[in-house]
């Protein structure tokens, strides 16, 4: 059990270093000065040569870029990712202040996403109209086919503005969660449905559910007590898929609602080049994914017996 | 820099008798420029729920970057100087006169008397000193970069006594009395010696501690979100020229809560469902929907160098100026008023926006749509119509390359249609329309790989010219040094920058002009950008000031 637990925090961290270097490759390869930006561009001509060395000292870009991923590095090891290009802010500052937003958000859509998920799974494989199973069956294909902003565009014009039931802009209390919440959950709830139906299906026509069903027991009973266990697992694979879902979706989502967040601040930093919070923000997600991965690595032995006897022989 | 009193004086007229300072009573000054004036006497109290695009982000007047930033720096300070914005004049505010000597390398304001910060530290010269000497010089320890750009050649600024300073430069600068009252971008607005002392990380922190004189205080900033301005009591020394009446001098508005919605629909849609007051960045087909359905549409150019493609004269093919003609008058500017730009805007009339003093009217002359004239200059030049109708001499085809930014909703209609109408004269023009950074990555190489770069220059004042066109400066039609056109270009441009005699000033602005526009052909006009607010009908006195920027001052909420 330790060396599958040593196995799996060390890819971990090699995930989190390995965003950290690509990142930082890919984002000094880019041909942008990230001192001309600093500077208004009708004043670029007329910004003397010492007033912006003085400035690329401040931010620490006037070294060879090997001796800066060495500095930076290290730096990122004791908590340190260096200082907003565009604002000044300290990077772990800049996604602090955004981070508990974007989180409340991924939390309540990725909760709002498995109930539908489960939903529509359930109903399908309980129906007994055919009809009705291929209808429900459709959903999750077309959730992730429709475009989020089209999603959101059109829910807050029939409930904000139409019919007045929520704010349309902000993130004050529960009320103004509600629409971002449900925009954000209806993309992230398709895979999850789309895998939860098949294995849902799949177990259905396994032998301990004829066993069940001979034995008298209902569809409803066999799919509650039975199924919904044994089908459930595979949905903990995707974890990595619905978390970039979820870390996409939030750009648009916290755009069209005007939340302060995460997705804002990537949109922002991307659009400025802001160079060190890019690369925060993907440091910052790499460790919530290998986090995320680690748990379900962990959680998994726990719930299916079978792996965990496979790794208790190793 | 030097704090001792200058030694050999030679100041010039005071500024009143150069007639620079008119009108201390302008009373309708701001009524064209507002919105819905109207003879009721105003209503205290409310908040204004305003929304906009771009999240505010510096807060520091000196540090300011997009519009909104400036629109809230300004109305949390005062300058030393108010500029009238139908006239351009320079007018009192918290500098009661002031005088310079006759090079125009010194400027001595005399501060008025009674001003205080909102955290109750008085306004006096050492202030102006400290902010000046920040501002010009930078701080390197506080992450505060120098404005070289508002601030050439600073040598200093000394206290002559509590109330008076003298700003020195080592070469003339004339613009320097109009950047006293700048509320543009990096402001010439005064913070406390509080502020001065954060650094910058801290002052966008928190910009709450971002302490000035006023008619409002910043109460609350949530970056991305919205920030909430309230009224400051007590305040009693707005320039005189804004004919502000009651409530003791303070503005009428309790709060103004600015709103950041990126969404352009989500802005039009707050603002009918009642959401917002009012909003900025209107969309060019939300404000047709708007105007019908009975919001009121406030716009107001913003001056200063318009947006306009730079011809870069060292580049093949417009290092030829029959070429660089064609393309300035191949293409009907009306046209974008019939498909592009609403009532808001003004097609382009010069390389400079009507508001600047000293513009003049190209429209029937070297701006005049004359395809006919455009041809017969290249086909005498030697451009053969080619292949596809693009036109080719010695082998070559006529291909310009245009780069421009996408900040603006009508930038790229507008380049795509200016592009339409040259290819019917044989003129391939390749478009490139970026976001702001990608545009700075190409503009560091226009000199190299492009023959036309467009942006623009929010400034009202001529020097914006100067700053530009001058091969001594900007030089961005890359003029070669040492040509008889760089000779004449510094001379004619410097002259711009050296005097603040009105009617010299306004000469060297016209002779500036024919020169940039008429005997070089350095720059293609395209249209005058506008800032548009839609605001509801109970909106009163939204005011625009001399660089477009929104004041608060007089605004106030009728019933509804």
């Amino acid at each position: 059990m330790s060396r599958y637990l040593l196995a799996k925090v060390a890819r971990a961290v090699f995930v989190v270093w390995a965003a950290y270097t690509l990142s930082f490759i890919l984002l000094y390869l880019l041909p942008v000065n990230a001192i001309d930006l600093l500077f208004d561009p009708t004043d670029l001509a007329t910004t003397t040569a010492a007033a912006k060395r003085q400035i690329a000292a401040y931010y620490g870009f006037n070294k060879p870029a090997i001796v800066q991923y060495f500095e930076r590095l290290g730096d990122a090891f004791r908590g340190d990712l260096g200082l907003s290009v565009q604002s000044g802010k300290p990077v772990w500052y800049a996604i602090g202040s955004v981070i508990e937003p974007t989180l409340v958000l991924a939390v309540c859509a990725l909760v709002v996403a498995v109930c539908i998920a489960f939903g529509i799974a359930f109903l399908a494989s309980r129906t007994r109209f055919r009809w009705l199973a291929n209808l429900l069956q459709s959903i999750p294909p077309a959730t992730v086919s429709v475009p989020v902003f089209l999603i959101g565009l059109v829910l807050i014009q029939v409930f904000s503005f139409n019919l007045g039931w929520f704010p349309p802009t902000g993130d004050s209390g529960l009320v103004s969660l509600v629409l971002p919440v449900v925009t954000l959950a209806i993309p992230v709830s398709g895979p999850i449905a789309q895998l939860l139906t098949d294995s849902f299906l799949r177990e259905l026509e396994a032998p301990y559910v004829m066993t069940a069903v001979a034995k008298g027991a209902t569809r409803s009973w066999v799919l509650s007590r039975e199924v919904f266990r044994n089908a459930s697992l595979p949905a903990l694979t995707i974890a990595g898929v619905i978390f970039g879902n979820l870390l996409a979706g939030s750009v648009i989502v916290e755009t069209i609602y005007s939340r302060p967040g995460m997705g804002r601040l990537t949109e922002l930093s991307v659009g400025t080049k802001d160079i060190p919070v890019i690369q925060g923000i993907v440091v910052v997600s790499a460790i919530l994914f290998a986090l995320g991965n680690l748990a379900v690595d962990l959680i998994y032995p726990l719930l299916d017996p079978r792996l965990k006897a496979r790794i208790a022989s190793q | 820099m030097s704090t001792t009193r200058p030694k050999a004086l030679a100041f010039g007229v005071a500024a009143t008798a150069a007639g620079l300072v008119i009108s201390a009573c302008s009373a309708n000054a701001n009524a064209t420029n507002s919105a819905g004036s109207t003879n009721s006497a105003p209503v205290i109290g409310g908040t204004l729920r305003f929304g906009m695009l771009d999240a505010p982000q510096f807060l520091d007047p000196h540090d300011t970057y997009s519009y909104p930033d400036s629109i809230i720096a300004d109305n949390i300070t005062d300058r030393l100087t108010y500029q009238d914005p139908k006239t351009g004049k320079i007018e009192p505010y918290l500098a009661t006169s002031w005088s310079y000597n006759s090079s125009l390398t010194q400027f001595t304001f005399k501060l008025r008397k009674g001003v205080t910060f909102s955290n109750g530290t008085p306004f006096n010269a050492a202030v102006v000193k400290a902010n000046f000497d920040q501002d010009a010089e930078g701080d390197e320890s506080l992450g505060i970069v120098a404005d070289t750009s508002h601030f050439p050649n600073y040598i200093g600024t000394d206290v002559v006594n509590p109330y008076e300073v003298t700003v020195k430069f080592s070469q003339p600068n004339a613009s320097f009395l109009q950047y006293t009252a700048f509320t543009g971008g990096e402001s010439a607005g005064f913070v406390s010696l509080s502020t001065l002392a954060e650094s910058k990380d801290e002052r966008t922190k928190n910009p709450t501690t971002i302490i000035g004189t006023g008619p409002f205080i910043i109460k609350s900033f949530t970056y991305e979100k919205d920030v909430i301005l309230v009224r400051r009591n007590g305040y009693d020394w707005a320039p005189p020229a804004l004919a502000h009446t009651g409530n003791g001098g303070a503005a009428y508005l309790s709060e103004i809560d600015m709103e950041t919605i990126p969404e352009a629909s989500v802005r039009t849609g707050s603002l009918e469902a009642g959401d917002l007051d009012a909003t900025l960045d209107v969309q060019t087909t939300d404000e047709r929907l708007l105007r019908k359905e009975g919001y009121q549409i406030l716009a107001q150019s913003v001056p200063g160098r318009i947006i306009s493609f730079d011809l870069n004269t060292s580049l093949f093919p417009t290092n030829d100026i029959d070429v660089r003609r064609a393309l300035i008058i191949g293409w009907n500017r009306d046209s974008l008023l019939k498909s592009v730009l609403t009532s808001s805007y003004r097609v382009a009339t010069s390389p400079l926006s009507a508001l600047v003093p000293g513009y003049v009217d190209y429209a029937n002359t070297a701006l005049k749509y004359d395809p006919k004239e455009a041809e017969k200059l290249l086909s005498d030049d030697g451009w053969k119509v080619g292949p596809g109708g693009i036109r080719v001499k010695d082998g070559k085809q006529l291909i310009v390359k245009f780069v421009g930014i996408n900040n603006l909703v009508v930038n790229e209609p507008a380049y795509e249609l200016m592009q339409a109408e040259l290819k019917q004269i044989g003129i391939d023009v390749e478009l490139s329309v970026l976001p702001i950074p990608d545009f700075s990555v190409q503009q560091a190489k226009a000199a190299t790989n492009w023959n036309g770069v467009a942006e623009n220059s929010s400034r009202d004042d001529p020097a914006v010219l100067w700053q530009t066109y001058s091969p001594a400066v900007g030089n961005a039609a890359f003029v070669a040094k040492g040509s008889a056109a760089a000779e004449q270009l510094t001379t004619t441009l410097q002259e711009i920058q050296d005097t603040l005699n009105p009617a010299q000033r306004i000469a060297a602005t016209e002779a500036a002009q024919n020169l940039i526009l008429v005997k070089y052909a350095l720059t293609d006009p395209v249209y005058e950008p506008s800032q548009v607010i839609a605001a509801a009908t109970y909106v009163h006195d939204i005011g625009f000031d001399a660089q477009s920027r929104n004041d608060f001052y007089n605004t106030w909420l009728g019933k509804h």
